[in-house]
């Protein structure tokens, strides 16, 4: 099946602020997926379903299969999935290779290390540094590369572009290209545009908690009043 | 534990008081109470009613009451020992004092944390008492021997003097103590400042609506020290002898069982506690003969009571009585009530007690705002002035401050620098309560509402600040005597469209209904401007026209800014609208200069174009 | 008296005694910064430990079996109640965590009481240990220097622990953000467990350690809980350099002012946890996520 996971109608609340309306969407295996948005459409609460930090209240989530709704995110994580949070959450206390060490523990397959530092060679320059002592360029890296050590077979991308400098900015974007072509299924949230748009193969767009457009990127680029319309101003 | 409830209570508390006490002495007996065990009961019950105002209301968990229990004591205990007074009364009364006083240092150190450190603090403190008692000060305290010989009142009336002995006759005396505690303890709960306490569990709020709450924690702070000096005396006075076990830790966690166990934010739990805690303690160690293990048992209870019974034993009764008896309460409506149009009463205007000098020029003026959080700059140079009367949009793509900005704006965050100028008045750095008795409020993305309270509680804790000020310490003043109080909560609830769920509890209230008490909670506090923080977030369509609509209705009389991310309902708001991005001002105009300007656009799009 | 000599064995007696603190905290500091729980009956589990030792040397006559029994039964106690009790409070507000472990403590101080009396028992040292050294002018009880070496090797090891094995970086990343740690397929539910139990285990530990000090008594752990708190307060939540540094500060603390005045000691202590707690709630060490 190249349907890798499947999102059916899912209500998600925050608090009792009702975030999201019978949300659907689906990501193929080896696309990239850009979830696009106004701040407070329900972006982040999307991923944060996917992944289990939030609990659906009804709906159906499937991975590969396998339902994971009601998941604690531990168990989530262990069936391929994986978030790099919006805000990094690196571990500052530990340094990079330990970062990188603890994400690859339960892992069922795991990248060697030295891929990683073939993918990001500022880290392998850092490795020793403890996480706080590291740029928000380079703290953005680990974040990636500690989701991408655990070989999930989906990478969840909450806003990895935000804050950083335009040279980062396209440095990671040609990371995220390669894996991309390397046949990684990748989901980003951005509000970084252009960016994202350079990234995806399919664009949702979400409004209050609503998907209120789905198409191909080259739809999207060839329709660029869409995008005014729901992104604008 | 509801704030109104108490007021409108159908049982006079203070009638059944008297009628149990009266009647002690003859039911108590056959269940197997021995006097002096319902005496150490009245102790405990007096000793626990201050700490459940404490506690029970004000959410504040002390593990140092001995402190004050041991200095109330031995003040008293020593004056009559040393003959420095010869009425008891006199000296218990002193020795009250002394512990408010002791309770005012003590509690301006230890109230500048919360929690976990608060109730940390508390404990150190304490155990200092302790050590203070048993070596430095023991010339006075008598040491490890405590003070002997603390004599019984002597009542005079006209020649016929009544001497207190022991036994029941010692219990005449101690209810009569119990009666006079619980009913001013009463009369506390019902006043304004037991209101505030109630709200205190929520501290962002109670300050945000203009409450100075470190004082009113202080003030309950040192009603639990007073009440626990005034039974730390009648100890000396029952056992004719002052021990120096009433300042340990014992004693401290004694009480917080005691209270857990009979239920807190009940005034009465203290006292069912105690009973517990001794009749188990009596009826165990000799009936069942099980010797030592009393104590055992009655942890295991209070264990299971925490991790089951969260209002304790009184509190378990009345969820029982609640559920047998159907309540009148409705669960939250499937449709929330349409908003109705305003009545012509339904004003909430500039508030009547502040008084507003004419002034021209911009409600609000920000001039070069800037904050910066170490490296990061979240706001950078931002010059922004609002009109009397406009409705002023903010907008700005993520990472833009916005939130940062509204923070500044309310004092809730200092400003790097940059000054905030209100109605000409310089408020960079003051306070959020002080802010908000100026007349600039707020409501929240996120809703801060005052958990565990009704809608109307909610609203009336905002009122009470708009009537009386940052602090007012009218401890015994009843509610109803508040000027224009009522009318206060009651045309903020009409202009909210709520007076129909007024008596519901918050915990019911559909997630729409809650987003209109947030905006009447920033409303109650009659301000002249109102910032709303994404006031439609996570509302449905037809829940977003309704609040659009309540927009339109509040902005008569009034200054608004609004951030919000939903671009249709704002335009159709806002007069202006100012474009916020990357931390700088990017644009400000009308919505239709906004939608033409190509840097906005920009901004938002991130150059889709070149994509 | 303040001569050199009182001075300088009190100094060790501050040693020892700040190493077995620095021990215990850390089992303190590692529980409320992963859990974010503040281990009430840490007291009753530092008795309970000596307590446990107190039978096994009772059965055996060895002391490694004392110390070996001591400990152990502390990890299996504390990971029950951790997975029976305190996993029901982590949503619940503080003070409910402070009155739920307080409770604990309380029934595992009576417990230990109706099962053993009220009056003390003994352990006595190891026979190797017996006696006193001479050092130098000084003349010791060889035990204490036995404590102090085992509170130093049991630090270590805990260090180790932390710092060089996979487990404790779990715990070091739980303690930072221990949802981010599920996120990366770790199930925090164990994390938790296991750093209770390991916390109890020191108190434990330490507990039988030093039972030959002082004689075992149910109410022994009350003033050691009161101390373990000021030393994490001092040293910094969450933060295990802090436990020792403050455990070191605090043993010295009290061993040297009780020489001016022994019911003067404990409330410097006080004292300094108070001030530590006014200007810098975070500790010495420590990194302020929780104050």
């Amino acid at each position: 099946m190249s349907v890798l996971l499947e999102v059916e109608r899912i209500n998600s609340y925050y608090g009792d602020s009702h975030i999201l309306f019978d949300l659907s969407l689906r990501v193929e295996r080896n696309e990239v997926v850009a979830l696009l948005g106004r701040n407070g459409a329900g972006k982040s609460t999307t991923l944060k379903s996917l992944i289990g930090l939030v609990r659906p209240r009804s709906g159906r989530i499937v991975l590969d299969g396998t339902p994971t709704q009601g998941l604690p995110p531990h168990a989530i994580a262990a069936l391929g999935l994986q978030l790099v949070p919006e805000e990094r959450r690196i571990f500052g206390s530990l340094s990079v290779e330990e970062n990188l060490v603890l994400a690859g523990l339960t892992a069922k397959s795991r990248w060697p290390l030295e891929r990683v530092w073939a993918t990001f060679p500022r880290l392998c320059e850092r490795r020793r540094s403890r996480g706080t002592d590291l740029s928000g360029g380079e703290q953005q890296m680990l974040a990636i590369a500690r989701a991408l050590i655990r070989e999930p077979k989906i990478v969840l991308l909450d806003e990895p572009f935000e804050g950083l400098a335009p040279i980062i900015v396209r440095d990671l974007l040609a990371v995220c290209r390669a894996l991309a072509e390397a046949g990684q299924t990748i989901v980003v949230v951005e509000q970084n545009i252009s960016a994202a748009m350079s990234l995806a193969d399919r664009v949702y767009v979400i409004n209050n908690g609503h998907i209120v457009e789905a198409m191909t990127a080259q739809a999207m680029r060839d329709q660029p009043d869409v995008l005014q319309r729901h992104l604008g101003v | 534990m509801s704030v109104a409830g108490l007021r409108r209570r159908a049982l006079p508390i203070e009638a059944l008081t008297a009628f149990g006490l009266i009647s002690g002495p003859f039911v108590l007996p056959p269940l197997g109470f021995a006097p002096d065990t319902v005496n150490q009961i009245l102790v405990w019950g007096v000793f626990g009613i201050g700490f459940d105002i404490l506690f029970g209301y004000t959410g504040l968990l002390s593990f140092g009451q001995s402190a004050f229990f041991g200095t109330g004591g031995f003040i008293a205990a020593y004056l009559l020992t040393e003959n420095m007074m010869s009425s008891v009364l006199a000296a218990l009364l002193v020795g009250t004092t002394g512990a408010a006083l002791v309770g005012i240092v003590v509690g301006a150190i230890a109230l500048r944390r919360v929690g976990i450190y608060f109730a940390m603090i508390t404990v150190a403190i304490a155990e200092m008492f302790f050590f203070l008692e048993n070596s430095p000060l023991s010339a006075w305290t008598g040491g490890e021997n405590g003070l002997p010989g603390v004599p019984t009142p002597i009542f005079e009336f006209g020649g016929f003097s009544y001497h207190v002995g022991t036994g029941w006759s010692m219990y005449g005396f101690l209810a009569v103590c119990y009666f006079v505690g619980i009913v001013i303890a009463l009369r506390v709960v019902r006043s304004p400042v037991g209101a505030i306490f109630s709200a205190i569990r929520d501290p962002l709020r109670a300050r945000a609506v203009g409450h100075a709450v470190g004082r009113y924690k202080l003030t309950a702070f040192v009603i639990a020290a007073a009440y626990a000096g005034f039974a730390g005396g009648l100890l000396g006075v029952l056992q004719g002898f002052m021990p120096p076990d009433a300042f340990t830790f014992d004693t401290s966690g004694q009480l917080v069982m005691q209270t857990a166990i009979g239920g807190r934010g009940t005034l009465f739990g203290p006292l069912l506690g105690a009973a517990v805690w001794l009749f188990l303690r009596d009826f165990l160690q000799a009936a069942a003969g099980l010797g030592a293990a009393w104590k055992l048992v009655l942890g295991v209870v209070f264990v299971l009571l925490v991790c089951f019974l969260r209002g304790g034993l009184i509190g378990g009764l009345r969820d029982l009585l609640k559920q047998v008896s159907e309540t009148r309460r409705k669960a939250a409506p499937e449709e929330v009530p349409a908003l109705s149009s305003p009545s012509p009463l339904a004003s909430v205007g500039p508030s009547r007690r502040r008084q507003e000098t004419p002034f021209s020029g911009p409600v609000l003026a920000a001039r070069s705002l800037t904050k910066s959080f170490g490296g990061l700059i979240a706001n950078k140079d931002i010059n922004f002035s609002v009109e009397q009367g406009e409705l002023r949009g903010v907008i700005g793509p993520n990472g833009a401050g916005k939130s940062t900005f509204f923070k500044m704006l309310t004092c809730e965050l200092a400003p790097t620098s940059g000054r905030i100028i209100f109605h000409g008045r310089d408020i960079t750095g003051m306070d959020v309560a002080a802010v908000c008795q100026l007349g600039l409020t707020k409501s929240y993305q996120v809703n801060q509402l005052f958990t565990g309270l009704t809608l109307r509680e909610n609203l009336l804790i905002a009122a009470l600040a708009e009537r009386r000020g940052l602090f007012a310490l009218d401890l015994l003043r009843r509610m109803d005597r508040v000027p224009g109080l009522d009318v206060q909560v009651e045309s903020t609830l009409a202009m909210v469209g709520l007076t129909a769920r007024a008596d519901v509890p918050v915990a019911d209230l559909a997630y729409g209904e809650k987003r209109r008490l947030e905006i009447g909670l920033a409303l109650a506090a009659s301000p002249s401007l109102l910032l709303l923080d994404e006031p439609l977030a996570g509302m449905s369509p037809r829940e977003r026209a309704e609040t659009v609509q309540l927009l339109k209705n509040i902005r008569r009389g009034r200054t608004l800014v609004v951030v919000e991310h939903d671009m249709e309902a704002l335009f159709e708001l806002a007069e202006r609208i100012t474009v916020l991005h990357e931390g700088a001002l990017l644009a400000e105009g009308t919505p239709t200069e906004i939608q033409r300007n190509r840097l906005v656009q920009e901004a938002y799009l991130g150059g889709v174009a070149a994509a | 008296m303040i001569t050199w000599p009182n001075f300088v064995s009190q100094l060790f007696n501050g040693l020892a005694l700040g190493a077995l603190l620095a021990l215990i905290s850390s089992g303190l500091t590692i529980i409320y910064g992963t859990l974010g729980v503040l281990n009430l009956a840490h007291g009753a589990m530092f008795m309970l430990g000596g307590y446990a030792g107190y039978v096994a040397f009772e059965a055996t006559g060895s002391f490694v079996m004392a110390v070996t029994a001591g400990a152990l039964s502390l990890v299996v106690v504390g990971g029950l109640i951790e997975l029976v009790i305190i996993r029901q409070f982590y949503d619940r507000p503080p003070e409910d965590q402070l009155l739920v472990t307080f409770g604990i403590g309380i029934v595992i101080v009576e417990l230990v009481r109706f099962a053993f009396g009220s009056l003390s028992r003994t352990v006595p040292p190891p026979s190797w240990a017996a006696g006193v050294t001479p050092i130098g002018f000084l003349i010791y009880p060889t035990y204490r220097i036995v404590v102090l070496a085992i509170a130093a090797t049991a630090l270590t090891l805990l260090y180790l622990g932390l710092y060089r094995t996979r487990l404790g970086m779990i715990v070091r990343a739980g303690i930072e953000d221990s949802s981010m740690v599920g996120m990366l397929g770790i199930n925090i539910y164990r994390v938790f467990m296991l750093v209770f139990g390991i916390g109890a285990m020191a108190a434990g530990f330490a507990g039988i350690v030093n039972a030959p000090v002082v004689s075992l008594t149910p109410d022994m752990g009350d003033s050691i809980l009161v101390e373990t708190f000021v030393v994490v307060v001092i040293g910094g939540v969450g933060s295990f350099p802090g436990a020792i540094l403050g455990g070191l500060l605090a043993g010295e603390i009290l061993s040297l002012t009780s020489m001016v005045d022994p019911s003067y000691s404990s409330v410097m202590l006080f004292a300094v946890m108070t001030l530590v707690l006014l200007v810098r709630p975070q500790g010495l060490l420590g990194t302020g996520s929780r104050a």
